[in-house]
C-alpha cells in the first residue's frame, strides 16, 4: 500500500524582520526567489519520512521547532520551498481555534460554510446539524445564532471540533486544540478521536501533553531545530524530546562507549 | 496555469459560497440590504448629471441618441462594479487570511469571488437601467447584444486585476492605498461619463489619444454605452486592442498570482 502522507526532503524558509516595503522593482525583476533583506531561516528543513494509512502520529518538539508549520504543509496551506510533500487523500485540518470561522457570520452560518468549504453537501450538513451542535453542547445550542466573534475560545474551538469530526475525510490533522476544552468535553474529544482511528483514519497529532499523545499514537516525530530527529516508536520520540531538557539517560547510543 | 484553471473550475461551489457568505455579511447589517447596490450608483449618477447635463449642458452626451441621463446611467453601472470590485478584491487575501490559512483550495478562488460578487450587484442594478431606458426613451435594439460581450471582457480584466492585486496587496500593503487613488483617476480615463468623441475631437497630441485607447476599459465602457447609443459600438481596431489588453492583464495577474503564492501563504 503507498503511504497516504508521503514526505522527502522536505523543507520551508521564512524570513526574519521582513522589510514591509519590499520594492516593487526588486520583487517582480529578481523573481521570488532572490532572498529579500533580513534573515532568512528554515523552520523545517530536510524532512522524510511516510506515514501509512490508519496510522496515529504524533509530532513532538519545542515551541517554535516547526510542528504546526508541518501540519500547514500537510494541510496543504503552507507550499515548501525544498522538496515535496504528497498527500493521497482529503484533508479534516484542525489547525487553528477557530476552524476558519469568520466573526460576523452566526455559529450556524459558520458551520454551513465551514462544513461546505471542507467538501460536505448541503444535504448532509442538514442531517448533521443537530448531532455537530448536540456534541458542541448546550452552551453552543443556545447561541448558535449569535455571530461568531461573541464565542468564548473554548465555544470556538468546541464548534470547530464538532465540524471537523463530521467530515469523511482519512486524514485528521489536529494542532494543540485539546487543551482548550474543558474535561468534559476533551472526554468526548477523545472517545471521537478514538472512534474515528478505529474507523481507519490517519491522524497527526501535534501536542505537549504526553497523556494526550501516548493515548492515541503509536509513532512519533521528534522535530529539534528543525531537523526530524526521531522517527519511531513514541515513547522513543518522547525520551528524545526529555532528554534535551533533563539529562541524558545512560542508555543513549552516543555515550555508549565514552 | 492551466491546472491551476482546472482546479478553480473544480471548486466553484466553494466560490458560490463565499460570493453567497460575502452577500450576507455585507447586507445583514443594513436596512435598505440591497437596494444600496442601486442607490449608489443611482445617487452618483444624479451628481454626474447635475454637473455635466445641466450646469455644462451644451452637448455632455453623444450627439445622437436618448438623453445625457441615460448616457451616464449605462456607464455609471458597469462602473460601480469596476470600482468595487477592485477595492474589495484588493484587500480579498489580506481579509480572509483566517480561512486561507486552514482551508486548502485554491487561493485564487478568494480575489475572484469578489469580482463575482460585484457582478452579482451589476446584474441586480439591470433592471434600473431597463427603467430607464424606457424613461429616456432609448431604443431597444440587436445593439443590446453588445452589453453580454461588455461583461465578458470586463469579467477577463477585472479577474486579473483581482489576482494580481489581492497578491501583491499582501506582500506590500501600500497597493491598497495606491489604489484608492488610482481608481478615481481611471473614472476619468475612460469614456463612462463624457462621450468618447470628446477624446478624439480634443486638442490633444496624436500619442495621448492612442495611449488613451489603449486602455482595456475604453473598448469596455463603449460597448456599455453602445447597447442604448449604437453609434459609440466601438471600431474593430479600438475592440482588438481592449480584448488584447484584458486578456494580457488576466494572464498577467494570474501568473503573478502564481509566483507569488508561496510568499502570500507565510505572510498570512
Amino acid at each position: 500500500m503507498k503511504p497516504i502522507i508521503e514526505a522527502r526532503g522536505l523543507g520551508i524558509r521564512f524570513v526574519k524582520n521582513r522589510r514591509r516595503q519590499l520594492r516593487l522593482r526588486e520583487m517582480f525583476i529578481h523573481g521570488m526567489r532572490r532572498q529579500p533583506d533580513g534573515t532568512s531561516f528554515w523552520p523545517l528543513r530536510d524532512l522524510t519520512f511516510d506515514i501509512q494509512p490508519g496510522e496515529a502520529v504524533g509530532v513532538i518538539g519545542k515551541n517554535g521547532t516547526g510542528k504546526s508549520t508541518l501540519l500547514r504543509l500537510i494541510a496543504g496551506v503552507l507550499i515548501p520551498d525544498e522538496g515535496s510533500i504528497t498527500v493521497r487523500g482529503t484533508v479534516a485540518p484542525l489547525l487553528e481555534l477557530s476552524a476558519g470561522f469568520s466573526g460576523d457570520l452566526t455559529g450556524r452560518e459558520n458551520v454551513y460554510l465551514v462544513g461546505s468549504l471542507h467538501g460536505m453537501s448541503r444535504s448532509e450538513l442538514k442531517a448533521k446539524f443537530d448531532e455537530i451542535v448536540d456534541f458542541a453542547g448546550e452552551q453552543i445550542r443556545r447561541s448558535i445564532d449569535t455571530p461568531v466573534r461573541h464565542y468564548s475560545s473554548g465555544m470556538k474551538v468546541r464548534l470547530g471540533f464538532s465540524v471537523i469530526a463530521q467530515l469523511r475525510h482519512p486524514i485528521l490533522l489536529v494542532d494543540e486544540v485539546l487543551a482548550v476544552g474543558d474535561k468534559d468535553f476533551r472526554q468526548k474529544c477523545y472517545a471521537t478521536i478514538e472512534r474515528l482511528l478505529a474507523e481507519g483514519r490517519t491522524l497527526v497529532l501535534v501536542s505537549h501533553n504526553e497523556s494526550d499523545l501516548t493515548r492515541f499514537c503509536t509513532r512519533g516525530l521528534y522535530i529539534n531545530e528543525g531537523r526530524l530527529e526521531v522517527d519511531g516508536p513514541l515513547r522513543e520520540a518522547l525520551d528524545a524530546y526529555n532528554g534535551t531538557s533533563l539529562p541524558r539517560p545512560a542508555s543513549q547510543p552516543t555515550r555508549v562507549h565514552t | 496555469m492551466t491546472s491551476s484553471v482546472v482546479a478553480v473550475w473544480s471548486h466553484r461551489s466553494v466560490l458560490r459560497l463565499l460570493v453567497q457568505r460575502d452577500l450576507t455579511v455585507k447586507y445583514q447589517q443594513s436596512i435598505l440590504g440591497y437596494f444600496w447596490s442601486l442607490i449608489e450608483p443611482l445617487a452618483m449618477g444624479l451628481i454626474y448629471w447635475f454637473v455635466f447635463g445641466v450646469l455644462y449642458h451644451e452637448h455632455a452626451g453623444p450627439d445622437h441618441g436618448p438623453s445625457y441621463a441615460m448616457f451616464v446611467i449605462s456607464g455609471i453601472f458597469p462602473w460601480m462594479w469596476v470600482n468595487s470590485a477592485i477595492g474589495e478584491a484588493t484587500g480579498a487575501l489580506t481579509g480572509q487570511s483566517r480561512l486561507i490559512t486552514t482551508m486548502k483550495v485554491p487561493r485564487e478562488v478568494f480575489p475572484i469571488g469578489r469580482v463575482v460578487g460585484r457582478f452579482a450587484e451589476y446584474l441586480a442594478g439591470l433592471p434600473i437601467l431597463v427603467v430607464a431606458a424606457i424613461i429616456f426613451n432609448a431604443p431597444f435594439s440587436w445593439y443590446l447584444l453588445s452589453l453580454p460581450l461588455a461583461v465578458l471582457l470586463q469579467v477577463t480584466l477585472l479577474v486579473g486585476l483581482a489576482l494580481l492585486l489581492a497578491s501583491t496587496n499582501v506582500l506590500l500593503r501600500d497597493v491598497e492605498r495606491f489604489m484608492r487613488l488610482a481608481q478615481r483617476m481611471l473614472f476619468y480615463a475612460a469614456p463612462i461619463i463624457y462621450p468618447l468623441s470628446r477624446i478624439k475631437n480634443a486638442d490633444m497630441p496624436e500619442w495621448v489619444k492612442m495611449a488613451y485607447q489603449a486602455n482595456p476599459l475604453v473598448g469596455i465602457f463603449q460597448l456599455h454605452h453602445a447597447a442604448w447609443y449604437p453609434d459609440e459600438f466601438p471600431s474593430a481596431g479600438l475592440l482588438a486592442t481592449s480584448a488584447t489588453g484584458c486578456l494580457i492583464v488576466l494572464l498577467f495577474g494570474w501568473w503573478i498570482f502564481r509566483q507569488l503564492e508561496p510568499k502570500v501563504l507565510k505572510e498570512l
